[in-house]
């Protein structure tokens, strides 16, 4: 594909996604809940469509073909038990937006601050969630960059891709906050979702059919269909790479922020049922794809270079393939904007606004407005260091995010747990997961996400139990979510 | 927790085991698309359900 074509896709991209951007402006907003939530009243098919653009985005097209490409079907495997995982939203969702309502929590953070009484909880998680995100983030932009780079055989350049994904990422954030980011990123999502489905259709209609297509891999790449296949598969290998990933909906506050924006429960099941759609479709739609390159393009050096050579391959036209690249590079960004987003609301109100007295809604909203460009440029240079797959990368960061969950579990189940136990068990595991990313040590094949989810569960629960809780928030807050669950979702009331 | 929600909960932890287990142990070797390939969209079709069922209730 020529440069000059792409970068006319890109350009008809930008201009499009920035009048969008526009149009959802609705008056300054000034509130932190206004600017990082939309003063929760999101109308669930834009919360399904932005949940899914956040969700799904350079890591699906680009990694989750590429890990197919990699090892066959265990990509699937792992990737239905992310889904599987969002199962969560249904049993977490109302009890978020219940107390969302009641308190007026702008992060999940903030809520487990109060809720556990202590501000140095939100402080200590906050910090996690920045320094384990920036990876993430970074994840995407060095998406963007491999796809332009591979697209155009090295024309347009790795890092031009990675710079002009954070470039867009930072004014798309800026222009009205969530709102600008929900509305552009439903666009990208319903033309990625398109787009995508045709691709892979004419694919496998290219390649003989479907009969024709799985006979190929039955017989040539009969590996492909098994776990563990050619071995990258092995059972440690899956449970190391999908514990943390089915935690995803709990642990990542970019999207567990999402449960407390829809304006009523029927708009957040719009959005989980919306979201199960749309990921069940999207999944398929990029484990076809690798499976196509593996037919199209065996021996490719990297596996995350399947989706670049598929696209700019004969069988698949050439707008068509703009058209899904400039989709891809679109949600690449919807996914760093809306880390960015939920990073600077957390550096504002949960780490700056709990360390300095006295901090106002309009300061602390002046003082997110800063941290979203540092936060991009962090991740811009992380990408740079090209360092290992999307995907495991991508795991690696849900790794140290898991390390929250028992504490989010706890906040709604557990009367007993405490600040200390929050604390430590974040802390400590967080920094386990740290070391052994860093060393690349398996204990026992096991990978970090296994070894942090499991240690921050014992210290949450023993140093709890060594911990005065703080009983009266606890019951206030437990006895809240069970009264109103019970009134709001019993089956009799009309 | 409610008692159907409980359930609901029992149900999808079922679900989610299934998908680890079954392609290690009884699909190992069935190299078909009709393997491992076929029984995780399968899961990702129940798990749809079940959380039809779970939401049935929430409203405006």
């Amino acid at each position: 594909m020529s440069n000059s074509f792409i970068w006319w896709g890109i350009v008809i991209y930008i201009i499009v996604s920035l009048y969008i951007a526009y149009l959802s402006r609705s008056g300054k907003e000034t509130s932190m809940s206004g600017y990082f939530l939309g003063n929760r009243k999101m109308n669930g098919f834009v919360s399904a469509l932005s949940y899914s653009a956040t969700t799904y985005s350079a890591f699906m097209m680009v990694g989750l073909a590429g890990l197919t490409y990699r090892g066959g079907v265990g990509a699937l495997g792992f990737e239905i038990i992310y889904f599987a995982g969002v199962t969560l939203v249904a049993f977490f969702g109302p009890r978020f937006w219940l107390v969302g309502n009641k308190y007026g929590y702008v992060t999940p953070v903030e809520m487990l601050g109060d809720r556990y009484n202590h501000k140095l909880v939100s402080v200590v998680i906050a910090l996690a969630s920045c320094i384990f995100l920036i990876p993430y983030s970074a994840v995407q932009l060095a998406g963007v960059g491999y796809l332009v780079e591979g697209m155009t055989n090295g024309g347009i350049s790795f890092t031009t891709g990675v710079v002009i994904a954070t470039v867009l990422a930072i004014v798309f954030s800026f222009i009205a906050g969530i709102r600008s980011v929900m509305w552009t990123d439903s666009l990208q999502a319903l033309l990625m979702i398109v787009a995508s489905t045709i691709v892979v259709l004419l694919l496998i209609q290219g390649l003989g059919g479907f009969r024709e297509f799985f006979g190929t891999l039955e017989a040539n790449h009969p590996e492909t269909l098994t776990v563990p296949g050619n071995g990258f598969w092995s059972f440690a290998t899956f449970l190391s790479m999908t514990v943390p990933w089915l935690f995803f909906s709990l642990s990542n506050p970019q999207v567990s922020q999402r449960m407390f924006m829809p304006s009523s429960l029927k708009s957040l099941r719009t959005m989980l049922l919306g979201f199960l759609g749309f990921g069940l479709v999207y999944t398929l739609v990029s484990v076809l794809w690798g499976y196509s390159a593996i037919i199209m393009f065996p021996g490719l050096e990297n596996a995350d270079k399947a989706t670049p050579s598929l696209l700019s391959s004969e069988l698949v036209p050439p707008v068509l393939g703009l058209i899904v690249m400039v989709a891809i590079i679109a949600a690449a960004i919807s996914t760093i904007d809306s880390i960015m987003l939920t990073l600077a609301s957390l550096f504002a109100r949960d780490v700056y606004g709990n360390l300095r007295k006295g901090v106002d809604e309009r300061r602390q909203l002046a003082i997110g407005k800063i941290v979203m460009p540092i936060i991009a440029i962090m991740a811009f240079a992380f990408a740079e260091l090209q360092l290992d797959l999307i995907a495991v990368l991508s795991v690696a960061s849900s790794a140290g995010l898991a390390v929250s969950v028992p504490a989010i579990i706890g906040a709604f189940f557990w009367k007993k747990g405490t600040a200390a136990g929050v604390i430590a068990s974040v802390s400590i595991s967080g920094i386990l997961v740290l070391i052994l990313e860093m060393t690349a040590v398996k204990p026992f094949g096991l990978g970090s996400g296994v070894w942090g989810l499991a240690s921050s569960t014992v210290l949450f629960i023993v140093v709890s139990l060594l911990t005065k809780a703080p009983t009266e928030k606890a019951t206030e807050f437990i006895d809240y979510v069970n009264s109103e669950l019970k009134q709001k979702l019993s089956p009799n009331k009309s | 927790m409610a008692k159907r929600e409980l359930f609901w909960g029992i149900m999808s932890i079922l679900v989610i085991l299934s998908a680890y287990f079954i392609p290690y142990t009884v699909l190992t070797g069935v190299e078909r698309w009709y393997g491992s390939f076929l029984l995780w969209i399968l899961v990702g079709v129940v798990v749809i359900i079940i959380n039809l069922f779970i939401t049935r209730n929430w409203r405006s």
